[in-house]
């Protein structure tokens, strides 16, 4: 009784840990620039890259979508249509990770993290305001 | 001078804590009076230092001490006080500081209730987890290397580079850097200290586990350690509630939950510590389970350093919306962790052997086994919430830089997880509370909820047209937990009230499962050329002016002032009129939106969502727009609305740059009466055709002045029409403050721009940043109507998550207060040597 039951439990948890494994290998995927992501045509990618600010930009009433462009972390530049508003810190951010597929040199994304400056880095420019003494 | 102090007390604190370590080592050894007493002594000590330094922090706070880097970063003059309080926790050097105290208050009850056999082993263990959130407050240097951050380090300490530091050393900001925009919340007040809170309290079974592991006694550690394990869990229940309310009504991030690395952290150490709770009531009741319940114990506390140890060493990095600061504490926090791993495997590894002599063989259908069962189904669904939110570690053995797994994956694992806890919960609380001895006496037990559950089950998946097999399920399994469960406590209420915590919880738990369900139909309520337009997306027939085809469905519906569309196939939906309030925020605009619902005859109800400006640093000034989402809350659905985008905004962003701005506009009837703007001197601002410039102002001549005016000036304006650039026009509108008796009355008349029918009023100045307000109307131009973009989605059955939650909260805090007699009244037992009776006896 107890050996066929610790062996049930056994059989039991390789088969969990197994299925568990194979399930969170294919649902989770690489960070890839936009040029990996192209040759992903179809599929969804993660683009980490910075806003580039001086290339136009804005909110489409015809397309209800938010484009901008963006440089990944190799230096390419695509433009990002992003179906929903601005997200709130975007002109902050130091970093933006988009969330989509690549389609025709263009990055559609449905999902962003907008990632702000870290308060606490030693090189970032404070604004100091000059002190009354 | 008060930075010094501090550092040192929190350094005092730390060697008492070492001290205190020692001392209750050598007592758990040799058990003498004296070695209590200084160990008491010292750990007592350590917390009135800790509590000193939290008082000297919130000192520098509250009095704007901006050479400090913690104030400087935290806080900013404007910050009203309870945000300033809030303040103190805000950053990660303050909520170290405030989970320690939290402890020490924790540490006190546990010198005073806990018996003798485990009072020095479990302060010794619980000395060592304060040791080591004590040294991350350090900030000392040795051979070279940082050890922890101090909340007192100076400005000049935190950044020596700025060379401010060469010219003047005893530079003082004027000005905090602040407390984002977003985070100035009443939650931010209430959420965290709830969390720290539940991290103490869960302390509290672990150094009990341990403490049980080292005196080899195995099972009377339980009794005290349960309410507290209930407690810890409780905390942590609302903790993730307030943070998901938060989310879900103020941070428009769309739902309440969203598998989040950070909301994932907090919720593993709840699944732990309840499949925890469940083996200790199994052992409570039949001292089997008593390896289970010391695994669970020393497993919930040591993922509450782990989530530490994930959010807060920087491995997250891209994985969380939540932004993480790396302190340089990565090692110290690796530390940390690997020591209260290490010290649970090798105290059970040790006493292993010992403690399988105890093992006890129970039949499969008995309670002890089924409940054991239970647990071990919670603790595999936290397993695979731990292992989606390590993905930035355990992801690298199958790519290089992984990326969080899809959301699919956590709700794909926890349908199956839902089903499972929601039968085995009511199979367990039949075989618990009646005497039931087989399968059959069971299944007839069983039978009239059952039956209940499909009539149930059955309308809910055809009223809510569930078409997926896998959800209709999901609805019978989980309907079964509620009904099983309700039908169990509406028996135990009637026999026994005060009993009813455990079934309550259930009932709640299963009642918030059936809410989840909600989640899977939200979906955003649209027009009907929109939807056409979605189905044409989908089918590729969209294509953009490239040629190429769109592929993203809008989601929002675009409404111009009075003209109301229709939506979702039921609801009216009017743009009333949106303005700019400043209610809570500089800059606020906010809108009213009509509903007209006709499946109730018309019934009409406003929304009033709002959008504000947060002004980015980085970026010159530029506006960052903000939504405040509105939401109507129903029995069964939730309206959830946000302005995505609106004629307003519009123009305030256009209308804006460094040295004038627009503030307002007044419309009616769609068209544009009145507008505010504010310009610096030599500023200008573009309004439809005219360019306006405030080329200077002057102070009038006393012999100009309105009888006993205090100020008394005139600007020079300069109006410019691009089309005709030749004829400008310069007008000086006049502004002045009258006393009348105890009165200051501002008077600003009127003046006309030539015959344009334009008139301005000079309606305030502000001598410091040379910045007047000019209030503008007459303008003529036909304007394109007012507009918003507006997002409404139908959000199912939310409030049936929190009335799930607040049940649950209710079930825990009925438990806990019996939990607590109990324990009371079998010390008052055991001192008068009286056998304590078994009051959970089943009953039929």
């Amino acid at each position: 009784m107890k050996k066929s039951r610790l062996f049930i439990g056994i059989a039991f948890m390789v088969l969990f840990t197994s299925l568990v494994m194979y399930n969170f290998s294919s649902s989770i995927g690489t960070y890839v620039d936009f040029e990996q992501a192209e040759d992903r045509e179809g599929y969804r990618s993660y683009v980490i890259g910075t806003w580039e600010a001086e290339m136009p930009h804005g909110f489409s009433m015809e397309s209800k979508t938010f484009n901008f462009h963006m440089k990944d972390e190799q230096g390419n530049v695509r433009r990002v249509v992003f179906n929903n508003a601005k997200p709130a810190n975007f002109e902050d951010a130091d970093q933006l990770v988009v969330k989509g597929t690549m389609q025709n040199g263009v990055f559609y994304s449905d999902d962003m993290l907008v990632k702000c400056p870290s308060k606490y880095n030693d090189s970032q420019p404070v604004e100091l305001t000059s002190a009354e003494s | 001078m008060i930075g010094i102090i501090g550092k040192n007390l929190i350094l005092l604190a730390f060697i008492s804590s070492i001290l205190a370590i020692v001392f209750y080592y050598l007592d758990a050894k040799q058990q003498k009076p004296l070695f209590e007493k200084l160990a008491n002594g010292f750990f007592a000590l350590k917390g009135v230092l800790m509590l000193v330094a939290s008082g000297l922090l919130v000192h520098l706070i509250f009095t704007h001490q901006f050479q400090y880097y913690y104030v400087f970063n935290y806080t900013s003059l404007d910050l009203q006080s309870q945000y300033l309080a809030a303040a103190f926790y805000s950053g990660q050097e303050g909520s170290f500081m405030l989970w320690i105290v939290f402890s020490f208050f924790v540490g006190l009850g546990l010198m005073k209730w806990t018996s003798p056999v485990y009072r020095s082993p479990m302060l010794f263990f619980f000395s060592i987890t304060q040791f080591f959130l004590l040294s991350m407050l350090l900030g000392v240097d040795v051979f070279g290397t940082t050890y922890g951050a101090s909340p007192f380090r100076t400005l000049m300490e935190q950044m020596p580079q700025l060379p401010v530091w060469s010219v003047n050393p005893d530079f003082i900001p004027a000005d905090g850097s602040g407390l984002n925009d977003l985070l100035r919340s009443p939650w931010i007040v209430i959420h965290p200290p709830v969390i720290f809170l539940g991290f103490a309290m869960m302390t509290i079974p672990y150094a009990f586990a341990l403490a049980a592991l080292w005196k080899r006694a195995y099972q009377n550690w339980i009794y005290p350690a349960l309410p507290w394990a209930l407690g810890a869990n409780l905390c942590l229940l609302i903790a993730i509630f307030l943070g998901g309310y938060w989310a879900y009504e103020t941070l428009s991030f769309g739902g309440y939950w969203a598998w989040d690395p950070v909301e994932n952290a907090s919720l593993v150490p709840w699944i732990v510590g309840m499949a925890g709770i469940h083996t200790m009531l199994v052992q409570r009741r039949s001292s089997s389970s008593k390896k289970a319940s010391l695994i669970f114990a020393i497993l919930a506390y040591v993922l509450v350093v782990y989530q530490t140890f994930l959010t807060r060493s920087g491995v997250l990095g891209e994985a969380s919306v939540h932004s993480f600061v790396d302190l340089g504490l990565y090692n110290q926090l690796l530390v940390f962790m690997l020591t209260m791993i290490g010290m649970g495997v090798v105290l059970f590894v040790l006493r292993f052997k010992e403690m399988k002599d105890m093992h006890r063989e129970d039949p499969v259908l008995s309670k002890e086994f089924m409940m054991f069962l239970g647990a071990l189904i919670l603790f595999l669904s936290g397993l695979v919430i731990i292992l989606g939110t390590s993905s930035p570690i355990i992801g690298r053995l199958f790519v290089e830089f992984p990326t969080p797994p899809e959301m699919s994956f956590y709700n794909n694992w926890s349908i199956p997880f839902a089903i499972l806890i929601s039968i085995f919960s009511v199979v367990t609380q039949y075989l618990w509370w009646k005497k039931v001895n087989s399968a059959e006496t069971l299944a007839e037990q069983l039978l009239y909820p059952t039956l209940v559950t499909a009539i149930v089950a059955i309308a809910t998946i055809m009223i809510g047209e569930v078409r997926n097999p896998v959800y209709m399920l999901y609805i019978l399994g989980v309907w079964f937990g509620v009904i099983g469960n309700g039908w169990v406590m509406v028996q135990i209420l009637r026999k026994k009230p005060r009993m009813t915590g455990g079934t309550l919880t259930h009932v709640g738990f299963t009642i918030m499962l059936l809410g989840f369900m909600g989640a899977a139909f939200d979906r955003p309520m649209l027009d009907e050329d929109t939807v056409n337009y979605n189905q044409a997306v989908s089918r590729g027939e969209v294509l953009d002016k490239d040629g190429f085809p769109v592929i993203q469905p809008i989601n929002m519906v675009k409404l111009k002032i009075d003209e109301p569309k229709f939506i979702d196939n039921r609801y009216w939906v009017t743009f009333m009129g949106g303005e700019v309030t400043e209610k809570n925020r500089p800059g606020e605009s906010e809108y009213t939106v009509k509903f007209e619902d006709t499946k109730r005859n018309g019934r009409t109800f406003f929304l009033t969502p709002v959008m504000y400006p947060m002004v980015a640093n980085s970026s010159g000034g530029s506006m960052n727009w903000t939504v405040d989402p509105e939401i109507k809350v129903g029995a069964f659905h939730d309206l959830y609305a946000y302005v995505a985008g609106s004629s307003i905004v519009e123009r305030l962003t256009n209308n804006q740059n460094d040295n004038a701005s627009e503030i307002s506009t007044t419309t009616v009837d769609g068209e544009i009466q009145t507008r505010v703007i504010r310009v610096k001197r030599a500023g200008f601002l573009e309004l439809d055709d005219y360019k306006v410039t405030f080329q200077d102002f002057e102070f009038m001549q006393e012999s100009e002045y309105p009888e006993n005016a205090t100020i008394a000036v005139r600007a020079i304006l300069n109006f410019e029409t691009s089309s005709s650039p030749d004829s400008s026009i310069t007008i000086k509108p006049e502004f002045a403050i009258i006393r009348e008796g105890e009165e200051n009355i501002t008077w600003a008349p009127p003046v006309n721009l030539g015959e344009t029918g334009i008139v301005v009023q000079f309606t305030n100045v502000n001598p410091q940043s040379e910045e007047i307000e000019l209030r503008i109307s007459g303008f003529k131009s036909v304007n394109e109507p007012e507009w918003v973009l507006l997002t409404v989605e139908k959000k199912p059955f939310v409030s049936v998550v929190w009335l799930g939650t607040f049940l649950l909260m209710i079930g825990f805090s009925v438990s806990i207060f019996r939990r607590w007699n109990d324990q009371v009244r079998r010390e008052r037992n055991e001192k008068n040597r009286v056998k304590p009776d078994d009051e959970n006896i089943a009953y039929e």
